[in-house]
């Protein structure tokens, strides 16, 4: 068996590469066959034999593209994930359509405040009341859960609608002392029960306002107040109810429903991690001459690291009476260390035109056009 | 079957070793090869008249060539003594269409060597795939794996004039 080696020339076929990524674009045809020449020649050759053959060239050279991609697609991707993040799989593809930035997943991810908060969120509030005794403080919600068929662990309360009556209810209220009530007045002429409001005086909005915190502070500080304490299951309410008077109402979740981590998509296939963002191997021929030059220069490390391998599967290589040792560990190293240095190269290029850089710097260029502008003497107008 | 030496990475040794032999190092001599059946022998066996060879063949060859020794003897004077050991890559001489005997006539920088001895002992990975020994029930397939690498010939100097290739005397 002998296995040919580069002979000093190539022509690219469909099929050639492993993959077959890009064999139809004719550009890539093309310049296949330039990049093996390239990298023969970059090697040494004619100088030295290469011992490679011309789908091994190809084969670094489609890597190279797909290298190329991958990372301007996982940058992009990276770059925009919260607005891809649920948006349905049928979008299209992302490699040429333009980004439009949303907050269709800020919101999201912010819907766990709101459900803490009672102002949104996806965690449904549910209503229930327990029935007030007389002379009874405190009420288990064991109960209460058992009522409502929610599993006591289960059940978490939101809210307790447990307040004073509003201090407005007793604006004339002459108990309630604020000097306005007229109802005595009424009752001393035999119009007592007439009316809750026989006279009005329209008075400024601020005097209303003091009023109305006058009777509230009074109660504060003079009256026993409406609260309650919640521990475990145990609400105990104050003051004392000293009646069956009416219903306690109360606001509560089923930490079961918090707990479900999946969004609802209402059936719809979307998005979930950075592998479905619909990005797909770039076209080579509408890459630019400055993506294709690393692309060049990438795949010829690749195809130092496969010459490296093929020369180093034995560390020592026969000869007539004695052994040779070849370079294979120089183009190893050389192909790791070109490698990093393009691939670091391409990130921090990639970083520099994201979009908060970009804008920075738009906003240094702006403040600099400013500054210059500054030293342009003013115009004096003389009329 | 064996896994390392395969006729794949045999290829590899061949297509290095024809550079290394053929284009960077490039030493070269030419071989001629005795042609025994129209050469003449004595009683003895030993070549009687005029000596005869086939073409000769330009080879590339590791050339490891000793100082020249002079060495004395009371009865017959100073002697002249000059080895030489042309290690020939296997497959050129295989292409070549030679193979290597003892009494064959290596010419190098206008010297005659005769071959003294033919050394083929270099195996790579220790197999020789002339030999799998076929048919293997344990290994089958080893005439694919493995490689004979070189022809060593040992030679000593001889004159020209006793190699009657080219006319020395008149």
């Amino acid at each position: 068996m002998n296995i040919p080696i580069w002979p000093g020339s190539s022509s690219f076929q469909p099929g050639d590469t492993p993959f077959g990524f890009y064999d139809t674009d004719s550009q890539f045809q093309t310049d296949a066959d330039k990049f093996s020449q390239f990298c023969a020649l970059r090697l040494g050759y004619p100088i030295v034999d290469i011992e490679l053959q011309n789908i091994n060239f190809y084969t670094a050279f489609e890597e190279a593209v797909t290298t190329y991609g991958n990372e301007l697609f996982a940058y992009q991707a990276s770059q925009n994930f919260l607005s891809f993040q649920g948006a349905p799989l049928t979008i299209g593809s992302a490699n040429t359509n333009l980004p439009k930035p949303n907050l269709a997943s800020v919101i999201r991810l912010t819907d766990q405040y709101g459900v803490e908060t009672g102002v949104g969120g996806s965690v449904d509030w549910y209503s229930g009341s327990i029935y007030l005794t007389k002379g009874v403080q405190t009420y288990d919600l064991t109960d209460f859960a058992a009522q409502e068929g929610v599993s006591p662990g289960d059940l978490e309360i939101k809210r307790v609608f447990y307040h004073a009556p509003p201090a407005i209810t007793r604006y004339f209220d002459p108990y309630a002392g604020t000097g306005t009530g007229m109802t005595q007045l009424m009752d001393s002429f035999g119009f007592g029960g007439g009316s809750p409001a026989i006279n009005f005086m329209m008075m400024p909005l601020n005097y209303d306002l003091q009023k109305i915190q006058a009777i509230e502070l009074n109660d504060q500080i003079r009256r026993s107040q409406y609260t309650f304490e919640l521990v475990g299951n145990k609400l105990k309410i104050f003051p004392i109810p000293k009646g069956n008077v009416t219903n306690l109402w109360l606001n509560y979740i089923k930490k079961s429903d918090r707990n479900i981590p999946y969004a609802d998509t209402g059936g719809v296939d979307v998005i979930t991690n950075i592998s479905q963002v619909p990005y797909s191997n770039p076209v080579y021929s509408a890459v630019n001459s400055i993506g294709r030059q690393w692309i060049f220069e990438y795949g010829l490390a690749l195809v130092k690291e496969i010459l490296g391998y093929v020369r180093g599967k034995y560390s020592n290589i026969p000869i007539p009476d004695a052994e040779i040792t070849l370079n294979q560990s120089d183009l190893i190293a050389s192909a790791t260390a070109d490698k990093n240095a393009l691939l670091e190269r391409l990130r921090e290029y990639f970083l520099e035109t994201s979009r908060s850089e970009l804008i920075k710097r738009k906003a240094e260029e702006a403040d600099s056009l400013q500054k210059e502008l500054q030293y342009i003497p003013f115009n004096i107008f003389i009329g | 079957m064996a896994l390392f030496g395969g006729e794949r990475d045999i290829s590899l040794f061949r297509n290095l070793n024809k550079e290394l032999l053929g284009d960077i190092i490039t030493q070269q001599c030419v071989y001629y090869k005795l042609k025994l059946e129209e050469t003449l022998t004595n009683m003895y066996g030993e070549s009687a008249g005029a000596k005869y060879y086939y073409d000769p063949v330009i080879l590339n060859a590791l050339i490891q060539r000793p100082e020249q020794e002079y060495t004395t003897d009371e009865i017959l004077g100073v002697d002249f003594n000059w080895g030489a050991d042309f290690k020939f890559f296997r497959d050129d001489l295989v292409t070549a269409n030679i193979i290597t005997e003892v009494g064959d006539i290596i010419m190098y920088l206008d010297g005659y060597y005769e071959v003294d001895s033919v050394v083929s002992n270099q195996y790579f990975s220790g197999k020789n795939p002339q030999y799998p020994y076929n048919e293997n029930p344990l290994n089958p397939g080893l005439e694919k794996f493995g490689s004979s690498i070189s022809i060593i010939c040992k030679t000593h100097y001889t004159p020209a004039d006793k190699v009657q290739i080219t006319k020395e005397r008149i």
